[in-house]
């Protein structure tokens, strides 16, 4: 990680969540709120900027997570706010993951699909990215509508692009 | 100049001439008939002694007389008057041949020098004249032929000129033709371009709908299924 204070955080929220105890929910629910929050502009600028106070900032991420991801979650997300570094969020909760993941000497395979994958699904795509890079990996799915159908996998830098949405760009490509 | 000393020749005897012819009358002494007259009558009266009655009846005295009152000869004049007449004629004819005569020669010989030269001098001024006259005439060749070289080397420029611009407004021509076709080329590849990405692009869209709408579950699971079928079979 190139930025310490990065490391640091994902260091912090990993032994919080290890210590509640739910490790594997409060990891799954802040990579769902780093997609999002990626996808969306207008809230990341909100929640990155000074000239809104803490508490107003802290009570939006309460509002939008009450309800959709445990306390554990929207407490280490408000308090990641709260400390003015909202804009490394999602930096930092991949550094979580990440982290998280090695602790079970795995690596993070980030999977982006028009429709979430079954357990199965799942289960068979890390064991076929284990025959194909030799890598443990543990999937994450982040549903992306733009994908249209199929998969895109990025394992670290390594890309494995078998969306509909690649097809359609070679077929514009071959237009030129 | 022979006819005019023969003029200068015939003038004395002309006046000979003219002295014999027209001698007047006169007496032996060349006085008048009462001088005549009175002269013998006193030499008669001093012979006899200063009788005059004697003297004016004696008959040699009237002989005498009578004779002053004959006519003298109407061609010969009197010896006297030819002497001093020839006297009088070769004084002026040594006076004219000494003085006159070539005075008047040289005088005539200057002029006719004079003329000579002035003739000369007018041949030469006839022969300069015609050497003006051929220098006129060679540089008025030369100046015609110069002209004509001159006309001859604008009109070769001239259509040097004109065959250049030609050669240019050609050139430009094509060159334009050229870029125009050029242009149009581009235009129309860049119209080609356009219509082929449009084409694309609602091919795609259309392509695109198509496909969401035909992506269901049962196929987009099918779809997952064969990316991970795909992934398992790929090695490295």
């Amino acid at each position: 990680m190139a930025d310490p204070r990065v490391d640091a955080y994902a260091d912090a929220l990993f032994a919080v969540a290890a210590a509640e105890g739910n490790l594997a929910a409060v990891e799954d629910e802040l990579f769902q709120f780093a997609q999002a929050l990626g996808s969306n502009d207008d809230l990341r600028a909100m929640l990155a900027d000074g000239a809104v106070p803490a508490a107003r900032r802290q009570q939006v991420v309460e509002d939008l997570l009450d309800g959709r991801a445990s306390a554990t979650t929207s407490a280490l997300v408000s308090m990641v706010v709260a400390a003015g570094r909202a804009a490394d969020l999602p930096a930092i909760i991949d550094a979580m993951v990440e982290r998280s993941a090695a602790s079970r000497n795995k690596a993070v395979a980030t999977v982006r699909s028009a429709i979430d994958l079954s357990v199965d699904q799942r289960s068979r795509l890390e064991a076929a990215i284990h025959t194909s890079t030799g890598k443990e990996v543990e999937v994450k799915v982040v549903i992306d509508p733009s994908v249209l159908g199929g998969v895109v996998t990025e394992i670290g830098d390594d890309i494995i692009d078998g969306s509909v949405r690649r097809r359609l760009n070679q077929l514009r490509e071959s237009f030129r | 100049m022979s006819q005019r000393r023969n003029r200068l020749a015939a003038a004395p005897l002309i006046a000979v001439l003219g002295l014999v012819a027209l001698a007047g009358p006169a007496g032996a002494s060349g006085e008048s008939v009462g001088g005549c007259m009175a002269e013998h009558l006193a030499e008669a009266v001093e012979e006899n002694h200063g009788d005059l009655e004697h003297t004016l009846h004696d008959e040699e005295v009237q002989k005498d007389l009578e004779k002053c009152f004959e006519a003298p000869n109407p061609i010969l004049p009197e010896t006297n008057e030819i002497i001093w007449g020839a006297l009088s004629f070769g004084l002026l004819f040594f006076f004219m041949a000494k003085k006159g005569f070539p005075a008047v020669k040289g005088a005539m010989d200057a002029r006719a020098e004079r003329i000579a030269s002035d003739l000369d001098a007018a041949e030469q001024a006839k022969i300069d004249a015609r050497a003006v006259e051929a220098d006129y005439q060679a540089r008025l060749g030369d100046a015609k032929g110069e002209a004509s070289r001159l006309i001859d080397e604008a009109r070769g420029a001239a259509d040097q000129l004109k065959a250049d611009l030609s050669a240019r407004a050609e050139a430009d021509i094509a060159d334009m033709r050229e870029r125009a076709a050029a242009d149009i080329e581009s235009a129309r590849q860049q119209a080609i371009a356009d219509l082929r990405a449009e084409v694309a692009g609602i091919a795609l869209g259309a392509a695109e709908r198509v496909v969401q709408s035909s992506l269901d579950a049962e196929v987009q699971g099918r779809l997952i299924d064969a990316y991970i079928d795909e992934v398992a079979g790929s090695n490295g």
